[in-house]
């Protein structure tokens, strides 16, 4: 599963692939940077802290006093520590909306044979010291684009955990079943929710309300769906808050609910949201709104870079050949960089050699005495326009 | 993973872009039975032309065959939109996909039995569901050892490798005809509905009707 004499889920990134992941990197920054994100950077050692929710998944290591340190498993309680270190007032509680940007790896100390990685780049923004429908729609709309700008389709699924937590309250769920009961809600699963509650002893139309949760997912018409059929007020004032959150977009349609959303019940206070893209099976972003679990008023969402350069690869066409150029022309290969133009410096001197060099590279041009030639197997449809570009400003040299 | 992991996992997963419903469906007994309820839910599958084939078009979806315990790896990374596993697989791999449907079918108790009349402390338990088998032995506060088999697991129990083994009952029949008794039912299984959630959201148009065609069959829900 490793590559030669690597940790186990840990992997060398290859230049095709790491030029590619930077592109993507720098995509989101880009807009992040263009909605007022400021990039910062935090530490990737930190204080182990067994209640993290993450702690079961840290690499620890030793410090060389008695202290225990984790590897970055999340970069949320960085950036919530940082938020108290440079703006206290907000820590406690002020308005005021602060936007970080982030990218950086962590690690997950999970199980190998289960794990292909145990080591991902994270890529994410937070909006700190506000909460509202505003901002959660800013955080949704910034989700829709990230996917867009890494050029697929995107499809953002929204719900709120604390419509779930509210009917609980209003049922009478007792509390040492809210856990496996949430849980069930989240897997869709009537059958274990159904043998759940039967143990809990509660009136029938609860139990049927409850019952129906797990179906209340699809298009935005869910939500008048379930307001019409709901029967608890304070669950009543969630959906409304949901529906304040989507009143927010002029073009809701790119936007599907699911209202059993119940995962990490005690940690996500607001909305949660998770993006997609058609035929890719697995989910590019995930986030929402977190209130006072380590600041009073934040909000965020991250996506894993490598998960996204599969659905992007899966989507770009397999053969787009890459006009790389090999170069016995100096001259020559100025202009073509100077246009952006990958040229590689032949390391040979005589243009039969170059060939075989380029060739045995792989590169599907070869530069020489001023003449460009699309090397065998390889297409001629770049060699117009790099011709042209050589050509552009006073012939061969 | 490896580049080289990447290209191909980009291969599969485009088989679940196709205009149909990819299925990952278990070898063996559960296959007839959910491929009679497929079709009982309104889908038209064919019978498989080539006997062999492990991956064939079936009419109104391409049904892909596999162990049991590699359905939820299908659903999960999207290969598949949706498949049919035992809650037993489900619970053993801590499985976080969405099972919107009990099918009823194949429905077994998950017990703890043991060679009968005995009632010395339990030092060593074999198992196929060595996860399950170890949180329900930390519940009970017992430190015994978890050995996992990958079959007959009640050998175990008549040869003394173990003085205990976890696994599924039916009928009991295996159990009486080796002398062995369940003691305690840890859970119950049955076959489920898998979807991946993805495929839920984005392809609902196909998988609403077909969800709600397999509750309304006997014995679902």
């Amino acid at each position: 599963m490793s590559q030669a004499g690597l940790p186990d889920g840990t992997r060398f990134v290859l230049p095709d692939v790491a030029a590619r992941r930077a592109e993507l990197r720098a995509g989101l920054r880009d807009l992040y940077c263009t909605w007022g994100y400021d990039l910062v950077e935090v530490p990737s050692l930190e204080r182990y802290e067994p209640t993290h929710p993450r702690a079961g998944q840290s690499f620890k290591l030793a410090d060389r006093d008695s202290g225990v340190l984790a590897l970055r498993a999340d970069f949320t309680p960085a950036l919530a520590q940082l938020v108290r270190a440079t703006h206290p007032a907000v820590a406690g509680g002020a308005r005021r909306p602060l936007r970080y940007q982030y990218a950086g790896t962590v690690w997950h100390a999970i199980d190998p044979e289960l794990a292909r990685t145990r080591e991902f780049t994270q890529v994410g923004i937070e909006l700190v010291g506000v909460s509202n429908a505003r901002a959660d729609a800013e955080l949704i709309h910034l989700a829709r684009e990230s996917v867009r700008v890494v050029g697929l389709e995107p499809r953002v699924e929204v719900g709120n955990p604390g419509f779930v937590r509210a009917a609980f309250d209003a049922a009478g769920v007792p509390a040492g079943l809210r856990d496996p009961v949430a849980d069930a809600i989240d897997r869709k699963d009537r059958s274990d929710l159904s043998t759940l509650l039967a143990g809990a002893q509660l009136p029938a139309q609860d139990v049927e309300a409850l019952l129906a949760i797990p179906d209340l997912y699809g298009a935005v018409d869910v939500l008048s769906y379930a307001r019409s059929t709901i029967p608890w007020p304070g669950a009543q004032r969630e959906l409304e808050r949901l529906a304040g959150v989507l009143a927010e977009f002029e073009d809701d349609s790119e936007l599907m609910l699911d209202l059993s959303m119940a995962r990490r019940l005690s940690y996500y206070t607001g909305v949660t949201f998770r993006a997609y893209t058609p035929d890719f099976g697995q989910p590019l972003l995930g986030g929402g709104r977190y209130d006072g679990a380590l600041l009073p008023a934040a909000a965020g969402f991250s996506l894993g870079l490598e998960r996204l350069l599969r659905a992007v690869a899966q989507r770009r066409s397999a053969n787009e050949p890459d006009p790389l150029v090999l170069a016995l022309d100096d001259p020559g290969a100025r202009r073509l960089r100077a246009a952006g133009v990958r040229v590689l410096r032949a390391t040979e001197v005589d243009v039969a050699a170059a060939r075989s060099e380029a060739r045995a590279l792989g590169v599907p041009y070869l530069l020489a005495d001023g003449r460009l030639e699309a090397l065998d197997g390889h297409g001629d449809e770049h060699l117009r326009a790099l011709e042209a570009i050589i050509a552009a400003d006073g012939g061969t040299a | 993973m490896s580049v080289a992991d990447e290209r191909s996992v980009s291969a599969e997963a485009r088989v679940a872009g196709a205009e149909k419903l990819v299925l990952a469906l278990p070898k063996g007994r559960v296959m007839a039975a959910s491929m009679a309820a497929l079709r009982e839910a309104g889908l038209r599958l064919a019978p498989r032309a080539d006997g062999r084939a492990l991956r064939y078009d079936a009419g109104d979806a391409i049904v892909i065959e596999m162990r049991n315990a590699d359905v939820p790896t299908y659903v999960e990374l999207g290969v598949a939109d949706a498949g049919i596993v035992g809650k037993d697989v489900l619970l053993e791999m801590g499985s976080r996909l969405a099972e919107p449907v009990d099918l009823g079918f194949a429905a077994c108790r998950l017990s703890l039995i043991r060679p009968v009349g005995a009632s010395g402390t339990i030092e060593r338990v074999a198992t196929k569901y060595p996860r399950l088998t170890a949180s329900y032995l930390a519940r009970r506060g017992s430190s015994a050892e978890v050995v996992k088999l990958n079959g007959n697991v009640e050998l175990a129990c008549l040869t003394g490798l173990a003085d205990a083994v976890v696994d599924v009952v039916e009928t009991g029949g295996t159990l009486r005809d080796n002398d062995l008794e369940e003691v305690d039912v840890i859970g119950h299984s049955s076959a489920r509905l898998v979807v991946n959630r993805a495929s839920l959201k984005l392809r609902g148009e196909r998988l609403r009707p077909l969800i709600e065609g397999l509750r309304r069959l006997p014995g679902a829900f």
